[in-house]
């Protein structure tokens, strides 16, 4: 799906937890989730501090899409 | 450690006045093995069912299937952890009941159970339509939670087959096979010319019902380590599966490891088999990275030459089978890898999740997406109904007439990925 809709002119940033698995298919920005039962959530964390780890997760999505790349890159910090 | 086994021969079961082994037939008597296994408040029902090869039998769906055994001789006792003491197993004497297997089936758990056919096409796609099959259906109370239920089910197929394994104790086995792998230091000194290669066993531990336990721990906790072979074999790895039947490791494969077996064939003939290094399969990138970093990092301290690696599951498990592949390969250590694929149904569609060009010698165990039709049988024991909803099934996979066409991700034990099965896929 990630490599359809580049393919069409949009850039797209891949949120995966196995973050080997995107780079063989090809994804271009990744940013690695948390877990593969909960990618964008951590059940073990009260519901505070989970809503801000999403948001953080988001907003550096968000920020991996503006980001000018050469290549795939995989976006951590 | 040296463990003898002694495969006694079950060519039928029966119920009988009492559980015995007699000229090649286990009499079972039922209730008495009823009385073994009850007990769990979270279970309301327990029937028990037999079934034979050759039968028109359908058994769905299938939660685990476990070889009854029993220690003889040498410390602890069968599935240390679980229903024995937590004792370090895998020396001595343990006899089995070669030809019998306990199938736990009843009220499914999670949503990727199997079916096992004792007769027809589905028959010849399980090693257990050759089992004698003493079958135990539970069923839950209401409303429990799905783990507690996994659990309440798993503990009955432990102790039904320790319980069945018990009639073995005092009969002379038909065969006895020696397994037998000294230190490190005595081994490297017995065959100094043999490739040193050892089996890399990776363990499905992902949790939510996919969970593999090592004397009684749950193997998502372990870091990869160092065990005896034939530990493996007096029930140190048990299967907590209710994940895709056809390519996790039921408690039965845990004990008839091929690869260790075989292993043990060629070894001090044509190389020195030096032990089992166990792995997980967990849902975090960093447990995948350190748990394939420690895999590597074993087999360099233990200056191998090759290993094996085999694969439990499919699609996230396959980057943990090409991280360990890799970081090995990178040491300089040959790698063999054993899996299975989901190719799609015709074939086409890339065969693993992931890949790695270190990943240059691969064994298939078949491609489980592949389209396969069961007729209807006489007799079901379990219920039909989870056909349309289990891995593998679809929409319509129940037909009226109780056949069932589904993707054979549904047949227990099918494309087994430590090749116990007779399958596997070709390019043509």
């Amino acid at each position: 799906m990630v490599k359809e809709i580049e393919r069409v002119g949009i850039p797209v940033v891949h949120i995966c937890t196995v973050v080997p698995i995107s780079l063989t298919v090809g994804a271009n920005r990744i940013v690695p989730a948390i877990a593969i039962p909960h990618p964008l959530g951590n059940p073990a964390m009260s519901k505070e501090d989970e809503k801000a780890l999403r948001r953080s997760i988001v907003l550096k999505a968000l920020k991996a899409l503006e980001t000018e790349i050469h290549g795939q890159t995989v976006f951590e910090k | 450690m040296r463990l003898e086994l002694g495969n006694i021969f079950i060519k039928d079961v029966q119920f009988g006045e009492a559980t015995k082994v007699e000229k090649g037939t286990l009499y079972v008597n039922k209730a008495e093995l009823l009385e073994a296994v009850s007990g769990d408040p979270r279970l309301t029902k327990i029937e028990i069912d037999i079934a034979k090869p050759g039968e028109e039998t359908r058994i769905m769906p299938v939660k685990d299937v476990i070889e009854p055994r029993v220690k003889v001789e040498g410390p602890g006792g069968i599935f240390p952890g679980m229903v024995s003491k937590v004792d370090v197993v895998g020396s001595g004497k343990t006899n089995v009941l070669k030809g019998a297997a306990v199938v736990t089936a009843g009220k499914i758990v999670g949503f990727q159970e199997g079916i096992i056919d004792m007769s027809g096409l589905g028959a010849e796609y399980t090693p257990f339509s050759k089992t004698q099959n003493i079958v135990i259906v539970c069923t839950p109370v209401e409303k429990l939670q799905q783990h507690e239920h996994e659990h309440a089910v798993r503990m009955v197929g432990y102790k039904a087959a320790a319980y069945l394994g018990e009639a073995g104790r005092n009969i002379t086995p038909d065969e006895v096979k020696v397994y037998e792998t000294p230190t490190l230091m005595e081994g490297a000194k017995l065959y100094p010319n043999l490739p040193r290669v050892a089996y890399v066993y990776m363990l499905q531990t992902q949790g939510l019902l996919h969970d593999t336990y090592v004397y009684g721990v749950d193997a998502k906790k372990i870091v990869p380590t160092f065990i005896y072979p034939t530990e493996a074999m007096d029930g140190a790895i048990v299967s907590g599966n209710c994940v895709s039947a056809c390519d996790k490791n039921p408690t039965y494969n845990h004990l008839n490891n091929p690869i260790i077996e075989d292993l043990y064939e060629r070894h001090g003939k044509d190389f020195n088999f030096v032990g089992v290094i166990i792995t997980n399969e967990n849902v975090t990138l960093a447990d995948k990275e350190r748990s394939s970093n420690w895999t590597a990092k074993l087999a360099e301290y233990l200056n191998l030459d090759a290993v094996i690696i085999s694969e439990e599951g499919f699609g996230n498990p396959d980057t943990d089978l090409m991280m360990n592949c890799k970081k090995i390969a990178a040491k300089g250590i040959k790698t063999v890898l054993v899996t299975d694929e989901y190719a799609g149904r015709d074939g086409a569609s890339q065969s693993l999740a992931d890949a790695d060009k270190a990943a240059d010698a691969v064994v298939t165990a078949g491609n489980a997406n592949e389209i396969i039709s069961l007729p209807p049988m006489k007799k079901v024991i379990g219920y039909l109904e989870p056909a349309d909803t289990i891995a593998g099934g679809f929409a319509g996979s129940l037909k009226a007439d109780g056949s069932i066409t589904a993707e054979l991700q549904v047949i227990t034990g099918s494309t087994s990925e430590i090749g116990y099965t007779k399958l596997s896929a070709v390019e043509y």
